[in-house]
C-alpha cells in the first residue's frame, strides 16, 4: 500500500535558498500583486465553471505557493480549505522530483493520503519558471459535485475505506509541456457522474495558467530572486506577528476535550483532547489522547486536521496578519498516527473531514478561551452531511438529487463584543447559498420555514446566533439519506457563556411514522406531502448571560430572539408587561434581586454550561514529560 | 433655448456647470449643506446667477433642464437614519434579510457586526399565504391575519412597509392586496413597497433586501425632492427635477421618488459618463476611469463607449440591491490616504484623513503621513497655489508627519519613505483595478485609461506604467467632471418582469405581451412635455441561464414586441453564443431557461455641451519656472506649466508639471503629454 507521510511533508518549512534582497516596500508590492493573482484565479473559476458550487457558491481557493511548496499568498475562499493547498504540492516535488517539472505543465491531485481533505476537493497546480528555474506554484482547489464512488457527490459515509468513496489521483499531470493531457482527462471525466466535470476542470486548470502567466509578468518585472526574497519576507513578517502575538499570551498549559456525538455508524462520544503549550512566541498543538477506535468511521486527515488547525488560530489573531506559510512556522502539530485526526492510510474520510474535522477548531478555540478570550468563537458547523434527498422528478421523469444546499442558520457563535449573527459562521461567508425560490423551481418539494427559532441562541453576556426552523415538504415519494450530528453535543459556549441549542432533525414530521433521526438516515422513504423538519443548532454565547445588559435582553424578546420565559430563566431578567402588546418592560430592581440571588448560590452563572473536562489552568509539564512531540 | 444645469452634491462641495443658450460653458463650487442639501443647491444657484448678472429669479425662470445628482438615498444609508420601516414576508420567511444567504463579508474575523437592521424582527411579521413556484396560490391571503399585522406595525410607529411574498413575481395578487389593507389599516403610511413592483424577480433574498432598502430610503427622498422642487419653483422654475440613477441615466424627480432604491450609488456614475464623452471625442471606445479623490478610488471598465452595468452582486452599505448598477467599483484610496507601519509593513489606507483636518500640510491639525504629502514631498504638488490659489500646502508639516509615521519605523530617509507611500497606493489602485478587469476577463494592456477626480492626474502615469496601459486621457475640467456628466446623461429606464420557462416552453405571445406592456409603461413614466418620443429607444432582452445556474445572461432581442413563433431558436442561439464570449463555454446541448425579460429604456439627452475646459480663454505661450521633483532616483528639474498656458497640440516632454488649480498633470521622464483641440491632455510614452 502507497503510504505516505503528510506529517512529514508538513515539517518541511526550509526556505527556498535565494541569494536575492529584497526592501519592505518592495515586498509590500510584490505581496498585493500576489493576492491580486489569487483573485484573479478564483474569479476565473467563478466565470467559467458550469456546476453551481463552483460559479455561485464560491467554493474555489486560489493560492500561491514558493518552490519548495510553501504558501505564499491566498486569496478569497474558505480559511481551512486555502491553507490545505501546499501538502499535495510537496508531495508531488517528491515523487516526480523536480526536473520533471517543466514550463507549462498542469498537475492534479485530490487524494486524502497525499496531503488533501477529502476526494471532492481537486488541487490543480502549475509550476511556474523564470530563466528556466522553477520559483512558484499557482494552486486552485475546488470542491466538485461528484468524485465517482458508491454515493453520487463523494459522501458515501457507510463504507470502511476510501476506495469506496470516490476514486483517488495522488498526482497526475494534465498539461504536459502546454499540450493537454486527453488521456488523463478522459479518464478523470470517465470516473465521475457529473457531465460538467470535465469543464470543471478545464476552469480550473485555466486559472491556474491564468495565475502561471500573471506571476510571470511578476517575475519578469522584480526578477527571480527578488521575488524569492519577498515571499520569505513576508512569510518572516507574518512569523513575527504571529509570534508577538503568542508572545502577548501567558505561558502554560491550556487542555481542551472535544466530542462528536457518534460516527455515522452510531460509535457515541468520538473524542479530541488537545494540550495547547504555550511557549514563549511558539505554540505546541498536542492532539496526543485522541480518540482511535479502529472500528471508527470518522477519520480526518493529518491534512485536513492541519487546515483547520491553522484556520483556528487565524481566527484568534489580528485579521490583517498576512495569510502564509508564517501560520505554520510558529506552530508545532503533533497528531499521533493513527487516531482520528490522522489515521492510517485507507481509512474512508467522508464523514470525519466535517467530523471531527471541524472540532479542531473549537478544541483550539476552547483551550485558547483561557488565554484569549475576546477573540474565541469557534469557527464551526454541525452539519453531519448535508441532508440528500432523492427521487422521481414528476416534470421530468428523470431522477432527482437534492443536496438540501439552501439556506438556513445554525452555530454561530458570539464573540466578546458581538453577538452571534447571519446564517454561517464568519469562516464560511463565502458561501452563496440556494433560496425557496431558486430550489422550488428546480425540485418537488416546498420550503416553508427557515426562519430563527426563538431561544437557540446560547445565552452569554454576547448572545449565541440563532439556528433555523427548517421545514421542507417534499411533494413526491423520496428517499432520505443523512448523518446527524451536534445532538449531544452542540456549541459551546467560551467565558461563562452557554452553549446553543443542539440540532434535531426529524423525519415525517407530524404524520405517524415520524422519525426523529439519532445518527444517519440510511435512505428513509417519504411520502409526498412528508415534512422534513430540521431544528439547527444555536451557536453558543461568549460570557456570563448574568452579565448581558438587560435592555439587551428586552430587545431580543421584543425581537423574540428570546423568549419572556427565557429571559428570566437564562438572563435573570425580570420582564413586566405583555409582548403582545408591546407594552414589556424591564423590571430593573426584580432583575438585579434575581441576579444576586443567583450569583450568591453559585447557580447560573452560566446554566446549562457544558462541562468540559481537562480545561483550566495548569502547570506547563516538565519537559521530560514528552506530552508534545516536536517540543 | 434656455440654461442646462447640472448640480453634483459632494461631501464637501456641490459642483455646479451651468450651459447657456448660446453654449457656453460656467462652472462653479458651493459649499455642500448636509442637513438640508437644497440649500446648498439654491446657493449654488444665486452664485450661478451672480455671475451671470441675472436676479435669481431670471434664471431660474430661462432653466431648460435641471440635472442633479443628489446623496440622500446614500448618505440615510451610510447614517442609518432613514424611516421607520415594517416587513410583511410570507411565514416562514421573515429572516431572508438577516441570514443574506450565508454571506459574510469578513471571512477570517469573527468579531466582525452584522449590518445595522432596516426593519427590526419585531417588525418583520410572517403572513400566512403561499404562491407556488409555478404562480398558482397555495395558501391564500389570510386578509384579517394582514389586518392585525398592519395594526402592530402601526404600534410600532412604522412609517414605510416593505411586503416581500415568496413568488409574487410570478402571481402578485397578494402583495396587491396586502398594500391595500395596509393603507387602511394605516392612513398615515407614507409609503408600501411592493416586492414585485421594486424587482419582479427571483430569489427571495435579493428582492428582499432591495425592497428593504427602497423601504427604508424612499420616504427620506420624497421629503427632499418635495423641498428642492418647492424652492426651485418659488424661484420661477417650473420643470422637473432630474436626478441621476445608479443604472447611469437621470429619470424625473416623480419616478424616483417612488424608486428611491435606483438613487443608491448612483454618486460617481456622472462622471463615468462624462469620461466617457471624453473618450469618445478623442476616439477611444475601450478604457477604465478612474477617479481618485481625497478618500476613495472608483474604477469603472467602459466598453464601446458604454460602462459595463453589473446586474447582480451589487452591494451597497451592506444590503443587496438587485437592480442592474454601473458598475463603479470603490476603494479606499486617494490624497488623504493614510500610510502606516505595522512591524516593519508599509500600508497606505484605506482610512482617510477626510477633508478635515486632512493631510498635514493642510496644517489644520492632522499629524498622520498621507498620499498627499508624499506627493508635495516629492515636488509633485506646488506648496503655493493649490486648490486654486486657496490654500497654502506646508512641506515642513508633511516632512515630520511622514519622518514620524514612515520614514523612522521603517528606516528610510524621508525621501524614500515619501517614494514608498506612493508606490504602496499606486500598487494597491492598480490591483484594485486588475481585480475588477478580472471579472470581466479583461486585460489592461488592452485598454486606455482616463483618470479624474482631484488625484487623478496626479498619480495617472504610474497607474498607467503599474498596468501597461499605453494612453491617457486626462479631462480637464477634472474639477466638476460629475456635474458635467449630468448634462451628457441620457433618459434611462431599466423594466424586469419574470416568465420562468424553460426555453423550449416560451410562448411567444406572452413574450410579445409582457414587452409591449413594459413598454407602454416606460413611455407613461417619460414625460411627453420633456422627452420627444422619436427619440426614446427600446432595448429588449431575454435574461437566461442554463438550469440550476443563479446568474443570467442578458440576450439582447431585436424586436422584443414582435417576438415570433420562429424566434424562439435565434434567441437559444444568440444565448449559447452570448455564453461562450462571456463565460467561456457553452453547452449546446442544454436547454436554456428564460427567467425574466427586461426592457432597457433610453431618450438621448437633449444635445450635450461639448466638455470643453470651462473658464477664460488660454493665453498663449510660456512656462513658469520649475519645481525640483523626485522620480525614483534622484531630485531632478521639471519644468512648470499652468494650465492656462498650454496650447493645444504642443509637446510637453517629462519630467514636466501642468498646474491646473484644482490639480496638477504629472508627467514624468519617459512620458509627454499634449492638450488636444476638445481641451483635454493625453499622455503616452515619449518617442
Amino acid at each position: 500500500m502507497v503510504n505516505v507521510d503528510a506529517a512529514a511533508l508538513a515539517e518541511r518549512k526550509g526556505p527556498v535558498g535565494s541569494t536575492g534582497q529584497v526592501d519592505a516596500v518592495t515586498a509590500r508590492v510584490i505581496r498585493s500583486a500576489m493576492e491580486t493573482i489569487c483573485f484573479e484565479m478564483a474569479v476565473y473559476v467563478s466565470r467559467t465553471a458550469i456546476s453551481p458550487i463552483l460559479n455561485q457558491s464560491n467554493e474555489r481557493n486560489a493560492t500561491i505557493l514558493d518552490s519548495n511548496g510553501r504558501l505564499a499568498a491566498l486569496s478569497v475562499g474558505i480559511p481551512q480549505l486555502m491553507l490545505q493547498s501546499t501538502l499535495p504540492v510537496r508531495f508531488a516535488l517528491d515523487f516526480f522530483g523536480r526536473d520533471r517539472f517543466h514550463e507549462g505543465d498542469v498537475f492534479l491531485g485530490n487524494d486524502p493520503y497525499h496531503g488533501a481533505g477529502h476526494l471532492p476537493d481537486y488541487n490543480v497546480y502549475a509550476p511556474c519558471f523564470a530563466d528556466g528555474r522553477l520559483v512558484c506554484f499557482a494552486s486552485i482547489q475546488c470542491h466538485h459535485a461528484d468524485t465517482g464512488g458508491s454515493v453520487p457527490g463523494g459522501y458515501n459515509v457507510t463504507v470502511d475505506e476510501v476506495w469506496g468513496e470516490g476514486t483517488r489521483w495522488p498526482a497526475v499531470k494534465v498539461v504536459d509541456r502546454g499540450e493537454e493531457r486527453d488521456d488523463v482527462l478522459y479518464a478523470l471525466q470517465a470516473n465521475n457522474r457529473v457531465s460538467a466535470f470535465e469543464g470543471d476542470i478545464r476552469a480550473q486548470i485555466g486559472a491556474a495558467q491564468l495565475g502561471v502567466r500573471r506571476l510571470g509578468e511578476v517575475l519578469e518585472r522584480y526578477g527571480a530572486s527578488t521575488f524569492d526574497a519577498a515571499v520569505q519576507w513576508n512569510i518572516d513578517h507574518a512569523a513575527r506577528r504571529f509570534a508577538e502575538e503568542v508572545r502577548s499570551w501567558p505561558d502554560g498549559l491550556y487542555e481542551s476535550d472535544v466530542y462528536v456525538d457518534h460516527d455515522p455508524r452510531g460509535n457515541p462520544d468520538i473524542h479530541i483532547h488537545l494540550a495547547v503549550r504555550v511557549d514563549g512566541d511558539h505554540l505546541h498543538l498536542d492532539f496526543s489522547g485522541s480518540d482511535s477506535r479502529p472500528e471508527l468511521q470518522a477519520w480526518s486527515t493529518f491534512g485536513n486536521t492541519r487546515g483547520y488547525a491553522i484556520a483556528a488560530l487565524a481566527a484568534l489573531m489580528d485579521s490583517t496578519i498576512p495569510k502564509n506559510e508564517g501560520f505554520f512556522d510558529s506552530v508545532s502539530l503533533h497528531v499521533p498516527a493513527g487516531c482520528v485526526l490522522n489515521p492510517s492510510p485507507g481509512k474512508a474520510v467522508s464523514a470525519g473531514t466535517h467530523h471531527p474535522g471541524i472540532e479542531v477548531g473549537e478544541a483550539i478555540a476552547l483551550a485558547l478561551s483561557q488565554v484569549r478570550p475576546e477573540r474565541c468563537a469557534p469557527q464551526v458547523y454541525k452539519t453531519g452531511i448535508p441532508t440528500t434527498i432523492v427521487g422521481e422528478h414528476p416534470r421530468s421523469g428523470a431522477r432527482f438529487i437534492d443536496n438540501s444546499a439552501e439556506v438556513y442558520a445554525g452555530w454561530c457563535s458570539a464573540v466578546k463584543g458581538t453577538d452571534g449573527w447571519g446564517a454561517f459562521n464568519a469562516a464560511f461567508g463565502n458561501l452563496w447559498k440556494a433560496t425557496a425560490e431558486i430550489n422550488e423551481s428546480i425540485f418537488p418539494h416546498r420550503q416553508w420555514s427557515r426562519d430563527y427559532r426563538t431561544d437557540s441562541g446560547g445565552p452569554g453576556r454576547w448572545r449565541g446566533g440563532l439556528g433555523s426552523h427548517y421545514v421542507k415538504e417534499v411533494l413526491v415519494p423520496a428517499k432520505v439519506y443523512t448523518y446527524v450530528v451536534g445532538m449531544k453535543y452542540p456549541m459551546p459556549g467560551i467565558a461563562g457563556g452557554c452553549p446553543g441549542e443542539p440540532n434535531k432533525l426529524t423525519l415525517r414530521a407530524g404524520s405517524p411514522e415520524e422519525v426523529v433521526v439519532k445518527d444517519t438516515a440510511d435512505w428513509v422513504p417519504v411520502e409526498a406531502g412528508d415534512r422534513i423538519v430540521y431544528e439547527y443548532g444555536g451557536g453558543g454565547g461568549w460570557g456570563s448571560p448574568l452579565e448581558r445588559d438587560p435592555d439587551a435582553v428586552l430587545d431580543d424578546v421584543l425581537d423574540e430572539y428570546v423568549s419572556v420565559e427565557g429571559a428570566l430563566r437564562d438572563y435573570g431578567v425580570v420582564l413586566t408587561g405583555s409582548l403582545e402588546d408591546l407594552t414589556l418592560e424591564v423590571d430593573l430592581a426584580g432583575t438585579e434581586l434575581e441576579r444576586a440571588r443567583r450569583r450568591a448560590s453559585g447557580d447560573g452563572a452560566a446554566p446549562g454550561t457544558m462541562a468540559v473536562p481537562g480545561s483550566g489552568w495548569s502547570e506547563p509539564p516538565s519537559p521530560e514529560a514528552g506530552l508534545l512531540g516536536g517540543a | 433655448m434656455g440654461y442646462r444645469i447640472g448640480i453634483d452634491i459632494g461631501g464637501t462641495f456641490t459642483d455646479l456647470i451651468c450651459v447657456g443658450p448660446d453654449g457656453e460653458v460656467l462652472v462653479d463650487k458651493a459649499l455642500s449643506t448636509p442637513g438640508d442639501q437644497s440649500v446648498g443647491v439654491m446657493n449654488g444657484l444665486g452664485q450661478l446667477a451672480a455671475r451671470l448678472g441675472c436676479s435669481l429669479g431670471e434664471l431660474c425662470s430661462g432653466i431648460d433642464v435641471f440635472a442633479h445628482g443628489s446623496t440622500v438615498a446614500d448618505n440615510t444609508m451610510i447614517e442609518m437614519n432613514g424611516a421607520a420601516v415594517g416587513l410583511l414576508a410570507t411565514a416562514g420567511h421573515r429572516d431572508e434579510i438577516e441570514l443574506r444567504r450565508c454571506f459574510k463579508e469578513e471571512i477570517w474575523d469573527p468579531a466582525a457586526p452584522a449590518p445595522p437592521p432596516i426593519a427590526r424582527r419585531r417588525a418583520r411579521i410572517g403572513i400566512d399565504e403561499r404562491i407556488g413556484a409555478d404562480g398558482e396560490v397555495v395558501l391564500p391571503l389570510p386578509e384579517e391575519q394582514v389586518r392585525e399585522a398592519a395594526r402592530r406595525l402601526r404600534r410600532l410607529g412604522v412609517e414605510s412597509v416593505a411586503v416581500t411574498f415568496l413568488f409574487s413575481y410570478l402571481n402578485p395578487t397578494h402583495e396587491l392586496r396586502a398594500r391595500e389593507i395596509l393603507l387602511e389599516e394605516i392612513p398615515e403610511l407614507s409609503q408600501v413597497s411592493l416586492s414585485h413592483e421594486v424587482l419582479p424577480k427571483a430569489p427571495e433574498f435579493e428582492r428582499t433586501s432591495t425592497t428593504l432598502v427602497n423601504a427604508y430610503v424612499g420616504p427620506r427622498l420624497a421629503h427632499y425632492v418635495t423641498r428642492l422642487t418647492g424652492a426651485l419653483r418659488a424661484a420661477g422654475y417650473g420643470g422637473r427635477v432630474l436626478l441621476m440613477q445608479s443604472t447611469g441615466g437621470v429619470m424625473h424627480s416623480d419616478y424616483v421618488a417612488r424608486n428611491a432604491v435606483s438613487l443608491l450609488g448612483s454618486g460617481p456614475t456622472a462622471g463615468v459618463l462624462g469620461a466617457a464623452r471624453v473618450a469618445q471625442a478623442a476616439g477611444v471606445g475601450d478604457f477604465v476611469s478612474v477617479d481618485m479623490g481625497g478618500t476613495s478610488y472608483d474604477i469603472c471598465l467602459v466598453r464601446a463607449g458604454e460602462p459595463e452595468v453589473s446586474l447582480d452582486w451589487n452591494w451597497r452599505h451592506r444590503y443587496y440591491i438587485g437592480l442592474p448598477m454601473v458598475d463603479v467599483r470603490a476603494i479606499g484610496a486617494g490624497g488623504g490616504s493614510i500610510a502606516t507601519v505595522e512591524a516593519g509593513s508599509l500600508s497606505v489606507g484605506p482610512r482617510s484623513a477626510g477633508a478635515d483636518p486632512g493631510p498635514a500640510c493642510y496644517s489644520r491639525g492632522g499629524r498622520a503621513a498621507t498620499v498627499t504629502d508624499a506627493d508635495l514631498l516629492l515636488g509633485y504638488l506646488p506648496a503655493k497655489g493649490f486648490a486654486g490659489g486657496r490654500m497654502e500646502l506646508d512641506p515642513d508639516a508633511a516632512s515630520e508627519a511622514i519622518h514620524r509615521n514612515v520614514a523612522e519605523p521603517l528606516g528610510l530617509d524621508v525621501v524614500d519613505a515619501a517614494w514608498a507611500i506612493r508606490r504602496v497606493v499606486d500598487a494597491t489602485m492598480a490591483d484594485a483595478v486588475r481585480r475588477v478587469l478580472a471579472g470581466r476577463g479583461v486585460d489592461p494592456r488592452d485598454l486606455a485609461l482616463v483618470a479624474y477626480g482631484g488625484n487623478g492626474p496626479v498619480h495617472a502615469w504610474s497607474q498607467a506604467l503599474e498596468l501597461g496601459v499605453s494612453r491617457v486621457l486626462l479631462p480637464r475640467s477634472a474639477p466638476v467632471f460629475s456635474a458635467l456628466g449630468l448634462l451628457v446623461a441620457d433618459y434611462r429606464l431599466e423594466g424586469v418582469r419574470a416568465y420562468v420557462t424553460p426555453a423550449g416552453m416560451i410562448e411567444p405571445a406572452k413574450v410579445r405581451q409582457a414587452f409591449a406592456e413594459m413598454a407602454e409603461q416606460a413611455h407613461k413614466e417619460l414625460d411627453p412635455a420633456e422627452v420627444e418620443q422619436e427619440r426614446v429607444v427600446t432595448q429588449c432582452f431575454a435574461n437566461m441561464c442554463y438550469p440550476g445556474q443563479n446568474f443570467d445572461v442578458s440576450v439582447p432581442l431585436s424586436d422584443g414586441p414582435g417576438f415570433g413563433d420562429g424566434d424562439v431558436a435565434g434567441l437559444v442561439e444568440r444565448f449559447h453564443e452570448l455564453h461562450q464570449a462571456d463565460r467561456g463555454f457553452c453547452f449546446r446541448n442544454n436547454e436554456p431557461m428564460l427567467r425574466s425579460l427586461r426592457v432597457l429604456t433610453v431618450a438621448g439627452a437633449s444635445s450635450a455641451p461639448a466638455l470643453a475646459a470651462a473658464g477664460e480663454a488660454p493665453p498663449a505661450g510660456g512656462t513658469a519656472g520649475s519645481r525640483r521633483a523626485y522620480f525614483g532616483e534622484c531630485f531632478m528639474d521639471a519644468r512648470v506649466f499652468p494650465g492656462e498656458c498650454v496650447e493645444p497640440g504642443i509637446c510637453i516632454e517629462g519630467p514636466a508639471f501642468i498646474d491646473e488649480p484644482f490639480t496638477v498633470v504629472v508627467v514624468p521622464p519617459g512620458a509627454t503629454a499634449v492638450l488636444d483641440e476638445a481641451g483635454h491632455f493625453e499622455l503616452s510614452a515619449a518617442g
